[in-house]
């Protein structure tokens, strides 16, 4: 065999699918995406057994077909959301603190391939979280409860869910690369998400009172409100009305973002912001050491 | 025309740019400055650094703690960028250009966080895929990519733990497949920090054949370029061909390590081992120009202590086989370098540790 020099820089695309397969493989490595899974399972399981158990007044017999609903959306305004905040924020952060970057970016790659993968990667683990939850709620929702309907906006209403953890994970992406410690990412990243969340509440409960617009203008640009108005402003029209009762059960009922279009234009808004500067940061800052 | 290249430049032309000069890392005047008066850290200025390693050449990069070596490798592999200056890596600036800077370059961290979830297999693997291993290559002219892994850990010794889990390694083997790592896809230009840190000494002697092969063949028809830095002088001394002593941020010293050794020192140590010397051909080496001290040392040889820069080492051999004595070894004294490097920094400014 010939001696030669076969050391010389991968194509861009290929690096990023190889960093891509990289980040997976490391975010499964942590025991954290075991303990989301696990919950993803609970909480898919949990509720249509105990619902089939002992029953509710508060959802009616005609919704029984439409049950899968309260599994898909019950977990979008807090544990989809959360899910994301917890991979993102440590996709980045995590490798400066085990040090684990200064090997990769050692080579002959593109910083942008490196960012691009780790982004990507970290996102396809979220969307297998996502299809798992999509999965087990339909298992969970056929098995108490039989046949299912309306399963035909599923596709999109998968999209759609994907589409509005995007917020929210690009948020926690840009705050692990700025700040570079994965715990304060995730204290920082969640802070935000709940006091967006809190705050939504105590304007919607100001603007009851008062009836002034401008307190609803205000909820609807925060971060919360078109992560979660998408999915409702997406699957209602096309589900039966009874179905409305059913959401209101599931926690998630009430869209904030009036039109599909302005949730996203404003998701669009905070993602976009989220990957541009944690793009900028790590394409001009220097690769620290070791940091914890 | 070749493959692009991230740079829009054909890889052939890259290939061909990197060729043309025969500097593959240059310093030129770089600097690089932490911390801030505003932010209450006591600030530090390495450089302005001037350096030149060329093609072939295996460069000892020597310095005390926090002198500013990692600093220096760093900037070099484009992972931090020069405050002023610049560096160059193969004639392309690692940061602005770093895919080019770095083809054919490999880097070996001291005491390296590697991905403790991965098996050395699969690190193996990862780099290949990072560096494209054989993607400019007809694959018939190469090994296979699992072929290559196979190679460098057999060459490392690390072939049966290809499958255990990296964080299950020992401080030793993770040494080794830092190594491993840099050695896949025989790459032109090695960039090694403390090498041997953590390696038992059948461990290091066998790097030390494995970077002395690579220096003289460098994977290529070309001899490889080495840029080690270590705290071990006997290495530097057995492996270099030049050294560069930093401290404080500068570079002190820079060259052959003979002219360095002399240009620190105002004498050499010659030993040899000689029987039946008589005292009258002693005195008469005492009076060979140049020639400070004879003394026999512990292990009954005889030290020669020479003030200058001749090399009496031709008279000496002369005088001594006419003498009718028995001439074994004539030989520079061993720890020059060590003895160089500590006079360097006492000379700078005593910071000696």
């Amino acid at each position: 065999m010939q001696k030669v020099s076969t050391s010389g820089a991968g194509s861009t695309a290929e690096v990023i699918l190889t960093f891509a397969r990289y980040e997976i493989k490391r975010a499964i490595a942590r025991r954290k995406v075991l303990v989301l899974v696990a919950f993803t399972v609970l909480l898919d399981i949990l509720p249509y057994y105990a619902l089939s158990s002992v029953g509710s007044s508060r959802i009616p017999s005609p919704a029984d077909p439409y049950i899968w609903v309260v599994g898909i959306f019950g977990l979008q305004p807090f544990f989809l959301n959360f899910t994301a905040i917890l991979i993102a924020a440590g996709a980045m952060s995590e490798e400066y603190e085990q040090g684990t970057v200064e090997l990769l970016l050692s080579k002959p790659v593109k910083r942008q391939a490196y960012f691009a993968g780790k982004f990507i990667g970290g996102y396809l683990l979220f969307l297998m979280i996502l299809a798992l939850n999509t999965i087990l709620s339909l298992g969970s929702a056929y098995t108490f409860f039989g046949s299912q309907l309306g399963l035909s906006i599923l596709p999109g209403l998968f999209a759609i869910q994907a589409l509005a953890s995007l917020l929210f994970y690009s948020l926690a992406f840009m705050l692990g690369e700025l700040i570079r410690r994965s715990s304060l990412a995730y204290i920082f990243a969640s802070a935000a998400f709940f006091a967006s969340f809190i705050i939504s509440t105590y304007i919607d409960l100001i603007d009851t009172l008062t009836g002034t617009t401008i307190y609803k203008s205000i909820q609807i640009l925060l971060p919360t409100s078109p992560a979660n108005s998408l999915p409702i402003l997406y699957a209602l029209p096309q589900l039966p009305s009874i179905i409305g009762t059913v959401l209101r059960f599931a926690g998630g009922g009430t869209a904030i973002v009036p039109t599909i279009s302005l949730s996203l234009a404003i998701l669009a808004a905070y993602t976009i912001s989220g990957i541009v500067i944690a793009a900028l940061y790590f394409q001009f800052a220097d690769i620290s050491r070791r940091v914890s | 025309m070749g493959l692009i290249t991230d740079s829009g430049q054909t890889q052939y032309e890259s290939e061909r740019r990197s060729q043309t000069t025969d500097v593959a890392i240059s310093f030129d005047g770089a600097t690089k400055s932490y911390g801030s008066l505003s932010s209450g850290r006591k600030k530090k200025k390495i450089g302005p650094i001037k350096l030149e390693v060329k093609r072939g050449e295996v460069l000892g990069f020597l310095g005390p703690n926090g002198s500013g070596k990692t600093t220096c490798i760093r900037m070099m592999l484009g992972l931090i960028r020069p405050t002023s200056g610049r560096v160059l890596i193969n004639g392309f600036d690692p940061i602005s250009n770093h895919v080019d800077a770095l083809r054919h370059v490999a880097y070996s961290p001291e005491l390296p966080n590697i991905q403790a979830f991965l098996t050395p297999q699969e690190l193996l693997s990862l780099v290949s895929h990072e560096i494209g291993y054989g993607a400019d290559r007809p694959k018939e002219t190469i090994r296979s990519r699992p072929d290559e892994v196979k190679r460098v850990l057999e060459l490392v010794g690390l072939l049966e733990y290809a499958d255990t889990k990296i964080g299950k390694l020992s401080k030793g083997m993770v040494q080794r497949l830092s190594i491993a790592q840099a050695l896949i896809g025989s790459p032109k230009t090695l960039i090694l920090d403390e090498p041997m840190i953590g390696l038992d000494p059948a461990g290091a002697a066998h790097f030390r054949s494995v970077f002395q092969e690579f220096a003289s063949e460098g994977g290529d028809d070309t001899r490889g370029t080495v840029f080690m830095s270590s705290h071990i002088m006997s290495e530097v001394e057995s492996l270099c061909t030049s050294v560069a002593i930093i401290h404080g941020g500068r570079i002190l010293y820079q060259g052959p390590v003979d002219d360095v050794i002399r240009n620190v020192l105002d004498y050499t140590m010659i030993t040899l081992e000689v029987r039946e010397l008589s005292p009258q051909i002693i005195e008469r080496i005492r009076q060979i120009p140049g020639v400070d001290e004879v003394r026999p040392n512990a292990d009954g040889e005889i030290d020669i202590l020479v003030r200058g820069n001749s090399d009496i080492r031709p008279d000496l051999s002369e005088l001594i086989v006419r003498s009718g004595a028995k001439l074994y070894t004539i030989k520079s004294t061993e720890n020059m370098l060590e003895r160089a490097y500590i006079e360097a920094l006492k000379k700078d400014n005593g910071m000696v540790r």
